[in-house]
């Protein structure tokens, strides 16, 4: 039993980090942004969820007050005419997922305006900025998401026992990761995918043949925080409450970061790598975490060796392999591939 | 008047926060994101100076706050050694990280990364010594406050004076160094036109190194500090960081003068406007301080990316005058 929940918790965070990692790819890997203010995203998801979304429900069945006490009953409400009425439920957590989809595509596209002219490292120390103070806010305010008490959100899946909830999780982010491999694969072959890869290489060219790096830039970032937002949401739902402390810079910034720097930049095979051995690696440290400090007879919490542990790793991957287990390869689109096979380069 | 007191010794400490992140951002071009974590750091050590040598056992142990000259006991063994110590820091990550990335060619996106991948070292490490910190001396270390341990000089606040006398002391020094020696000479060479310096045979290298330590002591001697402010828990570097970029962007990170404006402005009005807006909008939003901060940073960004420093005022002031 509990290798079957290590197992299904692995491929749980496999699906949620996938749809970061990848979304943090399209952005940085093809397009050169250096968002380091990924984390964002992420919270706009759980922020859609437990925020809006709660706040339809307290429309819906009429409950006035506060969020933070609210949630508790529309919990309750909500849970009950789930479990009689599936259909409900199925139709609530797409519109969860859609709600957060778009919120976080038009967080992404406002908190890149700033920055859309900047150059790397400033554009790298704003959208941090922004995204550490947002984090604060919702930490501190009670109203946005319960500030720190945090907030309770319905159970969308309270027909499903609850021995098979993590299962059920472990599946809808596999399968929404999935469409995300699709769907990232399917923008790199477009000429939008190989506008970003000039993007990336060189702004000066891509501006001389007339395209506007601001406008780009703000489409990549939309569309990446959308992606994102809906891991967050996905986790809020799964987690049946959101908390900001949930959504940290080193949880949704800068492992993204390592995954896809672990993986191989640029390309969605090495994402994939990167994501599924640092997710078995965290998990598994996490789960035996009180294992690890009795053996060693730690006097601290085992979290900051965790923490040690990838700071090190990261510096370890720029230092001896910065382009990861995989190398980026060229695109190859159809034409290219009919004109390679032609000439025997590419079989 | 505490209201603006506070606030000038919290700008007085983002002012040294600031000076070291624009000072290794002048020299090896990257923005180091461990900043804030480089003033925790600075806490912790006098921490552990007041834990583990402390100035006067008998109050701690009781709990009672400290007299006078326990308070200038600590200042005086604090501050210099977190300085020393913040300054190995700083050498040590810039040669051994960020050095052997730079011969390898990393853009400064992957040094960026490499920076923050140093702030989670350095948190993971700090938290794992205020745990061990905690468990040798049986006292909670992995959150402080120094207040009860401030005292009274005249009218004001033991730290009010002490931070001032210590931006002046440290000031004054870098300005010696930097405009009355010959090494100074050749690091703001160095800083103004590396390869210009190399051609005249000063070595870039020195100067960065030296940098990373200056960076780093100050920094600390920040962080020593800090707790009299507010409470220091291992985290406090991500928080902080806001204020220390905001302040360097400022007042534009290509020259130094633009930490010292750029931190007081943001340190000053951070504190400060937050009050004076809280006695409009009720209590309630003097934790969003950091907002202030980053609207300040994001109206800089638009009008003058360069920061304060990089606007030419003349021109904008003939322009206005002939107009």
């Amino acid at each position: 039993m509990a290798q079957e929940y290590l197992i299904l918790n692995i491929l749980l965070w496999i699906g949620f980090y996938l749809i970061v990692a990848l979304s943090l790819n399209i952005e940085y890997g093809f397009g050169g942004i250096p968002n380091f203010g990924r984390a964002l995203a992420v919270l706009m998801g759980a922020v859609a969820v437990g925020s809006l979304t709660n706040r339809i429900l307290m429309l819906y069945f009429g409950i006035g007050g506060q969020i933070v006490e609210a949630s508790g009953s529309i919990k309750t409400i909500t849970n009950d005419l789930v479990a009689q009425n599936p259909a409900a439920g199925i139709s609530l957590f797409i519109i969860s997922i859609v709600v957060a989809a778009i919120l976080g595509s038009l967080t992404g596209a406002l908190f890149i305006l700033p920055s859309a002219k900047l150059s790397e490292d400033y554009l790298a120390i704003t959208l941090l900025s922004i995204s550490e103070v947002v984090f604060m806010t919702t930490y501190y305010h009670p109203d946005i998401i319960g500030g720190y008490y945090g907030i309770s959100v319905p159970n969308f899946f309270a027909f499903i026992p609850g021995e098979q909830r993590l299962l059920l999780f472990a599946v809808l982010s596999l399968f929404f990761a999935f469409l995300t491999y699709l769907f990232v694969n399917r923008i790199l072959t477009s000429p939008y995918g190989r506008l970003l890869k000039a993007m990336r290489e060189d702004e000066t060219v891509v501006k001389t043949y007339g395209k506007d790096v601001m406008k780009i830039r703000i489409k990549t970032v939309a569309i990446g925080s959308g992606i994102a937002a809906v891991a967050g949401a996905l986790y809020s739902m799964y987690a049946v409450n959101v908390i900001a402390t949930n959504f940290s810079r080193v949880e949704w910034t800068f492992y993204p970061f390592l995954m896809i720097l672990l993986g191989g930049l640029g390309n969605s095979r090495g994402v994939v790598a990167g994501v599924c051995a640092f997710v078995t690696a965290r998990i598994t440290l996490t789960t035996y975490k009180f294992e690890i400090a009795q053996a060693f007879n730690l006097p601290f919490d085992p979290v900051w060796l965790e923490y040690i542990l990838f700071g090190l790793l990261m510096l370890l991957i720029l230092v001896y392999r910065p382009e990861g287990i995989f190398k980026e390869k060229p695109i190859y689109t159809k034409p290219v591939k009919k004109v390679l096979k032609k000439e025997g380069v590419l079989k | 008047m505490p209201v603006l007191e506070g606030a000038i010794i919290y700008a007085n400490l983002i002012v040294l926060l600031s000076l070291g992140l624009t000072m290794t951002y002048i020299t090896t071009a990257v923005p180091n994101f461990a900043q804030g974590s480089f003033a925790v750091f600075g806490s912790y050590v006098s921490l552990t100076l007041l834990r583990l040598h402390g100035l006067n056992p008998i109050y701690y142990l009781i709990g009672e706050p400290s007299g006078k000259e326990d308070f200038f006991k600590y200042i005086m063994t604090s501050i210099p050694i977190s300085f020393v110590l913040g300054g190995v820091l700083g050498v040590l990550i810039y040669v051994l990280v960020l050095k052997p990335l730079i011969a390898k060619g990393a853009e400064v996106v992957m040094l960026m990364i490499a920076t923050l991948a140093v702030d989670l070292i350095l948190l993971g490490c700090l938290g794992a010594y205020a745990g061990y910190l905690g468990s040798i001396t049986k006292k909670g270390a992995v959150k402080f406050i120094f207040t009860p341990y401030d005292i009274n000089i005249g009218p004001t606040q033991g730290i009010f004076i002490v931070s001032i006398l210590v931006i002046l002391i440290l000031l004054f020094s870098l300005f010696l160094l930097l405009y009355k020696t010959k090494f100074g000479v050749a690091m703001r060479a160095s800083m103004e036109n590396p390869s210009l310096a190399v051609i005249m045979g000063v070595n870039v290298e020195y100067t960065r190194i030296f940098s990373w330590f200056l960076s780093g002591g100050l920094a600390a001697v920040a962080g020593c500090l800090l707790p009299f402010r507010q409470e220091i828990v291992p985290a406090t570097g991500s928080i902080i960081i806001v204020s220390i970029f905001a302040a360097s962007i400022v007042g534009g990170l290509g020259t130094i003068y633009g930490a010292l404006f750029g931190g007081y402005i943001i340190g000053i009005s951070e504190s400060y406007i937050t009050y004076q807006l809280s006695t409009v909008f009720g209590p309630g939003i003097l934790v969003y301080g950091k907002v202030i901060s980053l609207v300040i940073l994001v109206i800089t960004l638009i009008l003058a990316p360069k920061g304060l420093t990089g606007v030419r005022w003349r021109k904008i002031w003939r322009r206005s005058t002939s107009s």
